[in-house]
């Protein structure tokens, strides 16, 4: 589904990947872990197409298509998503809004029918309730006033009404206490299927005990320094990212 | 809602003589190239227990400028009066301005005026954020232009709010990019 090679990628100028090498494929759950400033939230970045990001080498194909050609829009048309580390607040505009917006906006360019408004309010409300999220919430204006918690379980209703291929979430365990942990890890296992792939980039084990990955990788200054099964990760947090880069 | 001419001068106003009247102002002024506009209200008030509110969104794309000028004047007759002003800028670019000018002058002690004014520009951030969800980058701004006059938007009768939404998106195309 996603195949990355060779990437070398950076932004103002400074070089963050450094020739990034990963395949996934429909049904597989990988993690990324690595320590601050190793290039994690630049390749979802890269991957989703944020200006400012220049690649300088490598390509990406996402099911068999040239992903770096594409607009950003585009990208969220075939199907890739990224859930964000800091959601961003629009004020005025309604959660609900701005889902049925982006979400028409997708069909349309994939040549699908609109959703109806019912249909559209039936998928947001299934979603809500699924993720624990009371409905009355998404008629506030996008991501206004809510906490972590509340953030990131709106980045997973919107990941549910969209229904992506390809989800890459950056960072959505940070900010999550216990309870909010369990609820977006659900979430995220409930869009394990075998037409779908993720790809979670994570700092801690935590969320991985939630969320059990095929493939572990250890990012380490811009390349994967190593590849294991969901053991790796744990190898890593009893000995830290420290020896993980002496070894590589 | 003014999307206006190459230069605008505009201030269409309200004089409050009666006691206990109302004078409402609610303006979306949107400039884009090199558009300039000078835009705003006038409450006079000169009845008892008056009150006015004035909700002013300017837009600035391109580089153009948009300005704000309002006048609030409080006549001694005016007891108690009270005035409260909302003033909003919302820059796209970074070659264009946007500029407030409130007037106030109060000649009696006993008025009560506001003016709350903010600049901001459209982030970055919430750009590449309605793009990641599917949107171009031009329903992206017109996505958050509009939620920024939803004050102002949400007053209008819905046939006519719609029309402003498009209008909006026109009168922004080719901002971006």
């Amino acid at each position: 589904m996603l195949k990355i090679e060779n990437l070398t990628a950076g932004i103002e100028g400074k070089t963050i990947l450094k020739g990034l090498n990963l395949t996934v494929n429909a049904g597989e759950v990988h993690a990324i872990m690595g320590p601050n400033g190793a290039g994690k939230s630049t390749l979802s970045y890269v991957l989703a197409g944020r200006a400012g990001y220049e690649v300088t080498g490598g390509s990406v194909s996402f099911q068999g298509k040239d992903l770096l050609a594409m607009a950003p829009h585009e990208r969220a048309a075939a199907g890739v998503f990224l859930g964000l580390q800091y959601p961003v607040e629009i004020p005025g505009v309604s959660n609900l809004m701005f889902l049925r917006t982006a979400l028409n906006a997708q069909r349309t360019l994939r040549g699908e029918k609109e959703a109806s408004g019912a249909e559209f309010m039936k998928l947001a409300k299934a979603a809500a309730e699924a993720l624990g999220l009371p409905f009355e919430m998404l008629k506030r204006s996008v991501n206004q006033g809510f906490s972590g918690g509340e953030k990131k379980r709106n980045e997973m209703v919107q990941m549910a009404v969209l229904e992506p291929h390809l989800c890459v979430l950056d960072e959505t365990d940070s900010g999550l206490d216990i309870d909010a942990l369990r609820v977006v890890s659900e979430g995220i296992n409930r869009m394990r299927s075998q037409e779908r792939a993720t790809l979670l980039i994570t700092h801690y084990q935590r969320l991985l005990d939630y969320v059990v990955p095929d493939f572990v990788h250890v990012l380490i200054d811009g390349r994967i320094v190593r590849t294991g099964g969901a053991e790796l990760a744990r190898e890593l947090e009893a000995d830290g990212y420290a020896g993980m880069a002496e070894a590589a | 809602m003014e999307t206006g001419s190459a230069i605008t001068w505009k201030y269409p106003s309200c004089v409050l003589s009666g006691d206990d009247s109302v004078g409402e102002f609610y303006s979306v002024a949107v400039t884009n190239n090199r558009q300039q506009a000078d835009t705003g209200t006038k409450m006079i008030h000169l009845g008892k227990n008056t009150r006015s509110t004035i909700v002013s969104k300017g837009i600035s794309a391109g580089r153009s400028q948009g300005t704000y000028r309002g006048l609030v004047r409080v006549a001694a007759s005016a007891e108690g009066a009270r005035n409260h002003t909302q003033c909003d800028s919302l820059l796209l670019g970074h070659e264009c301005g946007a500029h407030t000018v409130p007037y106030i002058e109060v000649r009696n002690p006993s008025a009560t005026i506001e003016h709350e004014a903010t600049t901001s520009k459209i982030s970055e951030d919430q750009l590449f954020y309605a793009q990641s969800r599917g949107l171009d980058a031009e329903a992206a701004v017109a996505l958050i232009v509009n939620g920024f006059c939803k004050e102002v938007l949400q007053q209008l009768p819905m046939e006519f709010a719609v029309e402003a939404q498009k209008l909006l998106g026109i009168s922004l195309e080719g901002s971006v990019g």
